[in-house]
């Protein structure tokens, strides 16, 4: 078998080219492999790629584990400590905020529809909404006459009533 | 106490996790000493602070001793502590708020460059760089990755893994972890490139 390895395309034999340099092949798919990468400067040149960037996978020494940290975990553990994790550094107090603007938010939207909802009762007691109608009114008017156009055509039926509609498809 | 540990004749996995579940603090204790090497070299990979590694080191076996009742030994035992750590370091990036973990059915995920050909052509660190160096700018575009390609690279990069331990490890298929590699490396070359341009194999 090693003598005679399966030929490979270059679209194969590039798609094993990971599978090869870690070593994850079998030993025919390697052998196939690497026939085509001897004969392919093409696919050469893309295992050459995959090989330089192990280069940046370069380990630093592991840390040490703390003085006692064994003795310490375990006998946390069998205190019955849950292990609820760890409080992010910097990101805690983010994550504490956040929920108590949203409950701060929420009740000052209740309280400003609250007072919009009092503001609306005692101005419409106060005939504070026919007042705003008549100027509504007034500004349609001027608008028509800017515009030489009669409110008729924008409303129909009965031209006595426009000022009422007008009012009521404002309310 | 260390003196003490270190003076108990070798056991195996499997005989220090029955002896915990009967209630031995001190066979735990030999577990976390055995393993707690591997755990702080893998959880280094998701944190820089010396603080938050050791919560997260410890975290992991507090969670595996609360969870030894569930350990089949269908995995070595080594398997199964790994798995509760990546979890755990998915879990702490996840609370933390940044790069949240995405799903490889994200389009966004599915959709990127040819890695070989299309991903830019790094270059090799080896001749400009210092090894400290090296290992920041490798951090630093670790960090920009996606966490589940940020995984399985560090499981298959740093902690050398088979394809099958990884897929045992995360739960997936063999093809997946070819394919999460295939894109976890393009990313890193594009986060390389993006982050220090200066790497590109045309600007040495």
């Amino acid at each position: 078998m090693e003598g005679n390895p399966l030929r490979l395309t270059c679209d194969s034999a590039s798609a094993l080219v990971p599978g090869f340099l870690d070593g994850e092949l079998s030993e025919e798919q390697s052998s196939s492999v690497r026939a085509h990468l001897l004969d392919c400067p093409a696919c050469r040149e893309v295992a050459k790629g995959e090989q330089v960037l192990k280069r940046w996978f370069i380990d630093e020494p592991i840390p040490d584990a703390p003085a006692g940290f064994a003795a310490r975990v375990s006998r946390r553990a069998f205190a019955g400590d849950p292990g609820v994790l760890v409080p992010v550094a910097g990101h805690s107090s983010e994550s504490s905020v956040l929920p108590f603007v949203l409950r701060l938010t929420a009740a000052a939207a209740a309280l400003l529809l609250m007072l919009a909802a009092t503001m609306h009762v005692r101005s419409r007691s106060a005939g504070g909404d026919e007042l705003r109608a008549e100027d509504l009114d007034a500004v349609w008017a001027e608008i028509y006459d800017l515009e030489g156009e009669s409110p008729a055509r924008y409303w129909d039926d009965d031209p006595a009533a426009d000022s009422g509609k007008g009012a009521a498809r404002d309310r | 106490m260390n003196t003490l540990v270190m003076e108990q004749p070798a056991q195996n996995d499997a005989a220090l996790v029955q002896e915990t579940l009967e209630g031995n603090q001190l066979s735990f204790q030999l577990l976390v000493e055995r393993y707690q090497d591997r755990i702080f070299g893998l959880a280094r990979h998701y944190t820089r602070n010396a603080v938050e590694l050791e919560d997260l080191v410890q975290d992991t076996f507090i969670k595996a001793y609360h969870r030894l009742e569930t350990f089949q030994h269908q995995s070595s035992f080594s398997t199964w502590l790994y798995r509760i750590a990546v979890n755990t370091c998915l879990d702490f990036l996840k609370r933390r708020g940044r790069n949240p973990v995405q799903t490889v059915e994200d389009p966004e995920l599915i959709e990127t460059s040819s890695p070989g050909r299309g991903a830019g052509s790094l270059g090799s660190p080896d001749a400009a760089l210092e090894r400290e160096e090296i290992v920041q700018v490798t951090h630093e575009a670790l960090e920009e990755l996606p966490e589940i390609f940020r995984t399985v690279l560090v499981l298959r990069e740093f902690e050398e893994m088979a394809y099958q331990d990884i897929a045992d490890l995360l739960g997936i298929s063999i093809g997946t972890v070819e394919s999460r590699l295939f894109r976890a490396r393009a990313r890193f070359k594009e986060a390389v490139l993006r982050l220090h341009p200066e790497f590109g194999q045309d600007g040495r």
